[in-house]
Order: C-alpha cells, then sequence, then structure tokens
C-alpha cells in the first residue's frame, strides 16, 4: 500500500495539479463561474466583476512582488497607464476593444521598462520607495499631459463594444472579465514551471546566489516588470471599463496597497493565494455594510458616511493581523488545516 | 530677484517641516532598521491630539508644545508596544508591511475622530507679518525653521552625549553586541517611536499652524521620503540638512520649470540620487554574505 503522496517522475512535478479531484472540483467551480449571472442580480454581478479585476491585478502584482521578490508601491501607477490608454484608444482614436485591451498591456509594459531600469540596482525598501515615487510622476505626467489624457477632466468611457456587443454592463462585462482572469491565471500557472519562473524563484529567495548559479538578473528582473505591468495594465484597462469614468483619482496610494494586502492576506508567492486573498477582501467591505446594516439600521447614513474609512481601517487590520498571526496567509492557513485532517487522529 | 528669495524662504520653511519629519524616519530606521511609512500619519495624529488641547485650553504656543510632546510620546509607546513589539525577529519586509498597515489604519480613525474637514489650527502663535530683508514671513514660518534648527541640535546632542542616545547608536552599529554588553534593545527601539513621534508632532503641530489642518497632512509623511532618502536612512542629521535643500529644490522647480512640479520634483530628485547611489548619499553601504 502507498503510504502517501509521491512524486516520481519530473513531469508530476511540474505538472499544474496532478489530482483528478481537484481537476473536477476547478471544473465544477468555472461552471458555477459560467452560470452565475443566470443566480445573482445586477449588484451581486458588478460586486464579482471587481472581485475578478481584483483578481487579475493581484495575479498581476505576484509576479513581480511575490514571485520575484520586488516589493513595488507602484501598482496605481502601472493601473493608472493601462486604464488611461484604454479610455484614450477607445474614445478618442475609436479602435476596437480587442486591440485597445492589449495595447493596455503593452503601454503599461513600456512604461515598466522605463522603471524597471533605474529600478535594477535597487532592492527591499528602497526599491519600494522608488516604485511609490514613479507612481506619483506617472500620476503628474498623466495629470498635466492634458492634449492626450484630458488632464482633470478625465474620460467618460462609453460604448466598447466586443463583437457588436456593449461590453460594459452585465453579463457581458462579467464574461469579459471572467475570460481575461482565466486566461491571466491559466497564463501566470504556466509561466512558473518553467525556466523564467523558477528564475524568478531564485531571484526571490536570493539575488546574489541566483546569479552565482548563471541567472542574468538584468533581463530576469526586466521581464518580471514587463510581464506584471502588461498584467497590471490589462486589469486597469477592465477597471476603466467598469467604472466607466476614468479620472487620476481613483489611481491614489491605496490602491497600491491594497494590491499588496492581497498578497499578504491570500499568502505572498503564491497565485492560488492572490486569487483567494483579492476575492476575500473585495467582499469585505460589502460584508461590513452588511454587518453594519444589521447592527448600525437606526442610522444608515453615519455608517455609509464611514463606510470608505472603514474599509481603507479593515484593509490595514488585515495586513497587520495576518503579518502577526498567519504571515503565510489564507493558502497557508488552508494547506495546514489540510495537513491537520489528512493525517488525523496523528500530529503529523 | 524677490522672485527668487521668495522661492528660497519658501523652500526653507517647507524644507525644515520636511527635514523634522525626515529626523523621526531616520531615528526609527538608525534604532530598528525599519522604515516607518506610518510617520506621515503619526504626524498628522499629533497634530489633531494638539489641535483638541488647543481648542479646549487655548494655550499659548509653548504651554502647547509642552503638553503635546508628552503626549505623542506616549501615542508612539503605545503603537511600538501594540504593533512592532509582537513582530520583533520577524523579516523587515513584514514589518515595514506592517507600518503600512498602521499607516492606513491611524489614517481611517483619524477620519472618523475628527472628521474630513480641513481646520484652521491656532496654535497661538503671533499672526503679524514680519520682514528679513525684502522677504516677508509670518511667525509660524520662522518658528518652523527655529524648531528644526532646535531639533536638529537637540538630536545631535542626545546621540553624542546622553546615555540613551549612545545605547542607540550601540544597537544601531550591532544589534547583538549591544545586547550582550548589557543595552536593553527593547527599550531602545521603544525610546526610538518615543523620540520618533515626539519629533513628528512638533512637525504636525507647525504644518497645520503653517498651512491648514486637514486629514491629508499624512502625505508630508510621504512627502518627506526624499529627504530621507538623500540624508541616507540611519542619518539623523543628514536627513535634517537634506529636507531642506529638498525644499528649497521642490520650490526652484515650481518657480522655474513649471506647475505642478513642486509635487514630484523631490521623487525625481531621489530618484537621481539612487541611481548614483542606490543606498542614498550619506547612507552606509550592505555588505551582504550569500
Amino acid at each position: 500500500m502507498r503510504t502517501g503522496h509521491y512524486k516520481e517522475s519530473f513531469g508530476q512535478y511540474v505538472a499544474l495539479c496532478d489530482s483528478p479531484t481537484v481537476w473536477a472540483w476547478i471544473a465544477l467551480l468555472l461552471a458555477a463561474l459560467l452560470a452565475a449571472p443566470l443566480a445573482v442580480g445586477a449588484y451581486g454581478l458588478t460586486l464579482m466583476v471587481s472581485a475578478l479585476i481584483a483578481v487579475v491585478g493581484a495575479v498581476g502584482l505576484n509576479v513581480l512582488t511575490g514571485a520575484t521578490g520586488l516589493i513595488s508601491l507602484g501598482q496605481a501607477g502601472f493601473l493608472a497607464v493601462g486604464a488611461y490608454t484604454n479610455g484614450v484608444l477607445l474614445v478618442d482614436y475609436h479602435w476596437p476593444l480587442w486591440a485597445t485591451l492589449p495595447a493596455s498591456g503593452a503601454v503599461a509594459a513600456l512604461v515598466s521598462i522605463i522603471v524597471g531600469v533605474p529600478s535594477l540596482r535597487l532592492k527591499g525598501l528602497y526599491l519600494a520607495i522608488t516604485t511609490l515615487a514613479f507612481s506619483f510622476i506617472i500620476n503628474h505626467v498623466i495629470l498635466y499631459a492634458e492634449g492626450l489624457t484630458h488632464g482633470s477632466n478625465g474620460i467618460f468611457v462609453n460604448g466598447a463594444k466586443l463583437f457588436g456587443v456593449d461590453v460594459q454592463r452585465g453579463a457581458p462585462l462579467y464574461y469579459l472579465t471572467l475570460g481575461v482572469a482565466v486566461l491571466t491565471v491559466l497564463a501566470t500557472l504556466n509561466l512558473s514551471r518553467t525556466r523564467i519562473g523558477r528564475a524568478w524563484m531564485a531571484i526571490r529567495d536570493h539575488d546574489i546566489a541566483a546569479r552565482v548559479m548563471g541567472i542574468n538578473l538584468v533581463s530576469y528582473k526586466l521581464l518580471a516588470f514587463v510581464i506584471s505591468s502588461f498584467i497590471v495594465g490589462v486589469a486597469g484597462a477592465l477597471i476603466s471599463l467598469q467604472i466607466r469614468f476614468v479620472n487620476i483619482d481613483v489611481f491614489a496610494l491605496i490602491l497600491s496597497i491594497e494590491a499588496l494586502a492581497f498578497l499578504i492576506l491570500g499568502g505572498l508567492g503564491s497565485i492560488a493565494g492572490a486569487i483567494l486573498g483579492a476575492v476575500f477582501l473585495s467582499f469585505l467591505p460589502e460584508a461590513i455594510r452588511l454587518v453594519m446594516t444589521l447592527f448600525g439600521g437606526s442610522n444608515p447614513t453615519s455608517s455609509g458616511a464611514n463606510l470608505f474609512e472603514i474599509r481603507g481601517m479593515a484593509y490595514g487590520v488585515v495586513i497587520v493581523v495576518f503579518l502577526r498571526w498567519a504571515p503565510d496567509g489564507l493558502i497557508g492557513l488552508w494547506r495546514d488545516i489540510r495537513k491537520y485532517w489528512s493525517n488525523w487522529p496523528l500530529a503529523y | 530677484m524677490d522672485f527668487f528669495l521668495l522661492l528660497i524662504s519658501n523652500g526653507l520653511i517647507a524644507g525644515a517641516g520636511y527635514g523634522l519629519i525626515a529626523m523621526g524616519f531616520a531615528l526609527v530606521y538608525k534604532a530598528t532598521g525599519v522604515v516607518n511609512f506610518a510617520l506621515g500619519e503619526l504626524v498628522m495624529l499629533t497634530a489633531y491630539v494638539s489641535f483638541s488641547i488647543a481648542e479646549r485650553t487655548g494655550f499659548s504656543f509653548l504651554a502647547l508644545m509642552a503638553a503635546t510632546i508628552p503626549v505623542s510620546m506616549l501615542i508612539g509607546l503605545t503603537l511600538e508596544r501594540i504593533f512592532i513589539r509582537p513582530m520583533l525577529g520577524e523579516p523587515p519586509f513584514a514589518l515595514v508591511m506592517t507600518t503600512i498597515g498602521l499607516a492606513v489604519i491611524l489614517r481611517g480613525a483619524v477620519l472618523m475622530i475628527w472628521g474630513p474637514d480641513p481646520a484652521v489650527f491656532n496654535a497661538g502663535l503671533p499672526t503679524g507679518l514680519l520682514h528679513i530683508g525684502p522677504v516677508p514671513f509670518y511667525p509660524a514660518q520662522l518658528t518652523m525653521i527655529a524648531a528644526l534648527a532646535c531639533v536638529t541640535v537637540a538630536a545631535w546632542a542626545f546621540l553624542r552625549f546622553s546615555r540613551i542616545g549612545i545605547a542607540m547608536r550601540a544597537v544601531a552599529s550591532n544589534e547583538t553586541a549591544a545586547l550582550l554588553v548589557g543595552v536593553s534593545v527593547n527599550r531602545i527601539h521603544a525610546f526610538a517611536w518615543m523620540f520618533s513621534s515626539a519629533i513628528a508632532s512638533v512637525a504636525g503641530v507647525l504644518f497645520a499652524a503653517n498651512f491648514k489642518l486637514a486629514p491629508d497632512l499624512w502625505f508630508q509623511g510621504l512627502k518627506s521620503f526624499p529627504a530621507v532618502i538623500m540624508g541616507g536612512l540611519d542619518s539623523v542629521i543628514g536627513a535634517s540638512l537634506a529636507g531642506l535643500v529638498i525644499g528649497v529644490v521642490e520650490n526652484l522647480f515650481q518657480g522655474y520649470i513649471g506647475q505642478g512640479m513642486r509635487e514630484i520634483s523631490g521623487f525625481i530628485v531621489i530618484i537621481i540620487v539612487l541611481m548614483i547611489r542606490p543606498q542614498g548619499l550619506f547612507g552606509s553601504r550592505d555588505i551582504e554574505r550569500v
């Protein structure tokens, strides 16, 4: 009798998943997601779209911060680049949506090269502060390049069509974001089991040691910047489709912190963790709102006014609590629980 | 020429604020090896606390500071105890992220307690204009520069002569060795947070008295990063000088290059500085063992 779960070939090690049960669950989840517009109302669908966009953004940041270990506080800047590219190309240049989405990613990736090259010399805190500085500079450029970006007036993003369907509302928007999210997750999962993904992990664990083993730090760090920003740029484009009005105030610093909170909550470095964290934190404000209407139903206006602050504080509390008590995040908790039950009643 | 002098003087005033906040950053970094991303929020929180004290008592400026500084030291100590102490020994990334989380929490707390509307903070300073040469100054502006000078001298003397200051430098240079010769590293960390929030309160009150008291005051913390980086994260005196430089550079950019440059010129400067010296101008170089 086999006493455990052993990998017997290299193929098993790099397989996305070798358990038919897990595949079945994933298929079930996908089917449920596809059927969701039939079951949930318009408001629920809006929430799910936000969560899916958050998943795309979190998976994108995970490439840079989780897999490669380069801490970025510039997420908001790349989201802004993606959103503005999408808005400008759709509204001012009348590009079709199937071209603007990849273009948003491509422009964000180009900007990331400008950010990435100077950042190559830096690591840790200095890198975080530099990316923060770049996100301020990006916002400034967008605000003052009025001829291209409409400056402080913002852009109304309307009438985006894909195959003749208006994809800015309801089910079409949901299916579009679901498609993009599934594609990004698949792409990053596959990247993480190639040479590139392993090189990134080596850089994260110790960049000097990785260099000694023959990993070209310059090209792999830049590649991480480019791929991460491409995904984040596409996420920004999706945001612009959902909120319909792109303005620089949308892309404040809190967005970058939110993105890091997704990763920390889910478990840094794991794609499944990034997804879990993004979904969980996207629904958290809604859960808080529900709880507040349950307990403070008599005074809905004051709770509504405070909701934004409470939401911000919730991110802070989540970051602090998880770093303190569960540094491996939700995915770490899940692994512990799984190990506990599969070994029960033995301790290990 | 008057325009130039005005830019320089405005720069020195804003720079004095940056210098104060940057010293707060450097003090905590020197003793604990953590960049406290929540310092800007601490500046805001202590300014609001001081505002509430001033509203209730109507103290003059010095009495107000005498009341604010102990309170803010207590706040710093409490935050260190609750948020930072339990994280001791965790990797720096976790600690830095904790301070970011703390920053978000403090920001929300200030908004919920004091509300989003800006307030005029009367810190008990006279309001008549003073002229130094051709340049007019408000007393609050001169107080800012004087405060930077006082705090810089005090910090230098403290690190140079006092027992705690020397212990702090010992911890900064080698934590384990300091522990072995009987320095209580925990206490030094707590002291660093206390003094850092005391400096933050001075900066906060003066920023609020010079400009306005609004819940976006925390942003001054981020705007002081260029000064911290330029001075080197672990150089307290360097931070205070770099603050003045950044303030002047910002105003010259704004005056001669273009609208809105004030917001980002500091960040452009640090990117250039970090390109040339990745550890800051006066920072000590890390040697890494593989």
